[in-house]
Order: C-alpha cells, then structure tokens, then sequence
C-alpha cells in the first residue's frame, strides 16, 4: 500500500463521529494512523477513489460495508478467559445476585450467543469451577448458541489450537484438555457435555421464543453489526430470553442504553452490564 | 461435575391466533399485551391494531415493544400510526417515535419533506435527525432546502450537525447564507463553522 495519508483530520473526525453513533467504537486522535490504514484497505478493496466516495458507500451500508469495517478493526480471534474481566463479574456479582432470589431447586441458567467455535462457553464452565467456590452446590447449565452451523459443529468437536488456549494457565490447560495430536488439544469430555449447542438467530423472535429464564447471557460483539430495526428486535428478543432480574453482558463497545430502555445499567466492579428489572418496573 | 447439560429447550409455541393477539394487546394484562405486541406482526391488521394500542399504552415496556413490531412491519402505514406522537408532550413517547421511524428508514422517507416543512419547529427539528439515514446527497438536499429558510436555531443546528456527516460542497452557501441570518447566535456559528470545515477538507467538487 503507498501514500497511507487518506484522511485530513476533519475527514477523520467525521468518520469517528459516524463510527461511535453507529458502531459505539471511539478513536482518538491518536489513533488515526490506525484508522487510516483500515480505511485505505477498505478504499482499495471497494474500490472507491476517495474518502468521500467510501464515507458515502460506508453510511448506507452498501454490501454489508459497516461489518467488514468493523472486522478490520477488531481481532476476529476468539480464545479462552478473552474477556475476563466480565467472568470476574459473574462469580463476584452475577451469580450471587441471581441467589437471592427464591430458586425453587431450579438450575443456574446462563447463555453464550453468539458462541462461535464454543470458546466462551468453555471458558464460564472452567472460570466457575475454578473461581466460584459453590460451584458444587447448584447445577449449572450453560448453552452456546449461533447462527453459524459450521462453527457450532466445531464448538461440539471441543478441539482447539494453540492460540485458543494462550490464556489458561498450563495447569488449567493440564486439567481439562487432553492433547489431540500437534498443535490440537481436546476438552475432556465431562466439560465437552456439559455445555449444550445450538442454533439460532438472535433478530428472529421464533427462534429464540423457546430459550427463556436465563440468569445470565453473554452476547458479545454481535448488535454492532446490525442496523437500527435488528438492533431493537434483537434487544427484545434477548430481554425475553431472561429471567426477571437476569443480568447480559455486552462487548465492550456496545451500550444497550443506546438501543432499548428495557434494561437497567448496573456498574460493578468488574464490569458494566444491562439487567432485565426484577418486575415492570417500566411500567 | 456440577456443570449439568439439560435436555432441549421446550419446542416454541405457535403464535396465538390473530383474534387472541389483538384482543390481548387491547385488554391484556402487562406481560400479555408485551407478547402480543411482539407477536401482532405476523396478524392481520396488525399495523393497525399496535396503532391503536400505542395510543392508549401507559407501560413503557409494553409501549416498546409496540414501536419495534410497528417498525418491523415498516410498511406506510406503520410510519403513519407512529408519526403523530412526533408531536407529543410525552419525552418517552416523542422518543420513542422517533427511534421507530429511525428504524424504518425506508418507509419513512416519503414522508421526510412533509416533516422538514412542518408547522411544528420540534418536528422539523426531529425530522432532521431522521434525514441522517439517508444516503448522503438525499440528505444533504433536503436539509440544505430546509436550512435556506429555517427561522428557528435549534432547528438549523440539528440539520447542521446532520450535514456534518452527509454534507457536501453543495452546503457551503447554504451554511454560509445560515450564519449570516444567525449572526451573534454563538453556538449555532460554532456549530456551523466545525460542518464548513468538515466539508470543505473532503476537496469534492459540488454534487448535482
């Protein structure tokens, strides 16, 4: 790639302007040579001859552009413990909220959509029995969820490379991996079953009609992708999914207060997330 | 191990049948009239049904769902139960017509004129915000037409921080003609001066 100046700072603070009402991702000016390298690649790949032709193609979403946007700009890798911060959050403050309500027996309930090749779902199970010490106390059932077929077939297979596993500790990767050839390590497979696979759509209401009285959902990454109207349906639609009080977790550019006022912002210490009220308070 | 994996998740149930839908939205409890919002779409007369019910709806939660359905519907007639309560001294309400009309950007844009050209400066002004989601020459027309003539300043500044993102050459004047009208109004100035600097650094020639 040659001359990397494509931006002048005010096209640069058009373009962060749009990015952060659209996206919620936010660039300082520091960061502009960052996003000027993403922009040129864009430039070229659609061929537009200035920055004003690719802002126009980029503001009306020509061929999904605000997506692949978006990819060049966040790591599209997804391994174990990526976001630990918020599994802090769910043993220290999730999970013992949820107790204080009357359970009745009922099984802690918690939903990793989307979970792509099964990383985050493994990654709760192995964060509670770790770090949460009555893990033995209660059941616990975790489902992983995706639109992606393909990669839900990897989730089930609980095979992983290298890279997946850079964060665990080599005793964690000892105790619940077993090597699977080169480079490849498998989950065992008590862990392997005890986390469910499943697709779904996250915008269709009659797909995820039947996932309901989760405690907890991770969906991470996902909402900034979609326009306004999947946006609003997809927020309902994860509301229904969870039991009153019921607590979701977002990636970290992502603000739920930006598309519903149907959550309550709770700030903890690990980590800010979006709880469904306990009754109509809404109302 | 602790970790339990459940047998499937219950089946969906079908959706009622439309009557029981629309009955329920008009004289559900809460929680019903919420399932029949979400579930209204896919009725007959659905649109209208969720029209009339926003009219009369006093849960907020029940009230959002009621815009999402109407704005997953999108049709004219969805824009047309939702656009009266643009006018609304109701802030919830007012927003969250707006927020539904924003997601029916394409349903909504036969009506963006008539919204610009509004008696009500609180509609015109929110209508500029509409405009946003419009491809960048649309928009930059419409609000260019609406700046040249725009008495009221926080209408002309909501369409000017609108043409900071989609304005071309062709807004130079008009921003210029603006600030001459508005001159002494501080913020507006600012505010026209950071747009003008935005669009003259894109170095395009005027379209159209």
């Amino acid at each position: 790639m040659g001359d990397l100046a494509v931006l002048s700072a005010e096209e640069f603070r058009r373009l962060c302007d749009f990015l952060y009402r659209r996206t919620g991702m936010a660039f300082t000016d520091r960061k502009q040579y960052y996003v000027e390298r993403r922009i040129a690649e864009r430039m070229a790949a659609t061929g537009a001859g200035s920055f004003a032709t690719y802002f126009s193609l980029l503001r009306i979403d020509v061929e999904g552009e605000v997506e692949r946007l978006v990819n060049a700009f966040t790591v599209n890798e997804t391994y174990f413990y990526r976001e630990e911060h918020q599994l802090r959050c769910l043993t220290a403050d999730l999970i013992t909220d949820r107790l204080r309500v009357g359970r009745a027996g009922q099984a802690i309930r918690i939903w990793s959509v989307p979970c792509s090749t099964g990383e985050e779902p493994y990654s709760i199970a192995i964060w509670l029995l770790e770090n949460w010490p009555m893990v033995d106390r209660y059941e616990i059932e975790i489902v992983g969820s995706d639109i992606d077929t393909g990669v839900l077939e990897k989730a089930r297979s609980g095979l992983f490379g290298k890279r997946a596993l850079m964060r665990l500790s080599p005793a964690l990767v000892e105790k619940y991996f077993a090597p699977d050839g080169p480079d490849a390590w498998k989950i065992l497979d008590d862990l392997r079953e005890s986390v469910r696979f499943s697709r779904v759509n996250i915008v269709e209401p009659l797909e995820t009609r039947p996932y309901g009285h989760f405690d907890v959902i991770f969906c991470r990454n996902v909402l900034i992708y979609f326009d306004d109207a999947s946006r609003r349906i997809a927020a309902e639609n994860l509301y229904e999914s969870l039991a009153p009080g019921g607590y979701i977790c977002l990636g970290h550019s992502e603000s739920m207060s930006r598309i519903t006022p149907l959550f309550d912002v709770r700030r903890f210490a690990d980590a800010i997330v979006y709880q469904r009220p306990a009754e109509s308070t809404h109302g | 191990m602790p970790l339990v994996r459940k047998s499937q998740e219950s089946p969906a149930t079908a959706p009622s049948d439309p009557a029981s839908v629309l009955s329920a939205l008009a004289h559900g409890t809460d929680d019903e009239r919420w399932a029949a919002a979400r579930a209204a779409p896919g009725a007959p007369a659905g649109a209208e049904a969720l029209g009339h019910a926003l009219a009369t709806e006093r849960n907020l939660r029940v009230r959002e769902a009621i815009f999402t359905s109407l704005a997953r519907i999108g049709t004219a007639e969805s824009v047309e139960w939702v656009l009266p309560h643009l006018r609304s001294d109701d802030a919830h309400l007012r927003t969250g017509a707006l927020d539904a009309l924003r997601a029916m950007k394409g349903a909504v844009r036969p009506y963006l004129e008539q919204l610009l050209g509004d008696l009500d400066a609180d509609v015109r002004l929110l209508a500029c915000e509409l405009a946003r989601n419009l491809p960048s020459e649309d928009a930059s027309r419409l609000l260019c037409g609406l700046l040249d003539s725009e008495l009221e300043a926080n209408v002309c500044a909501s369409a000017v921080e609108v043409l900071a993102e989609v304005g071309g050459a062709e807004a130079l004047p008009i921003l210029a003609r603006c600030a001459d009208r508005f001159r002494g109004t501080a913020f507006l100035e600012f505010s026209i001066k950071i747009t003008a600097d935005r669009i003259r650094a894109q170095a395009v020639p005027p379209r159209g």
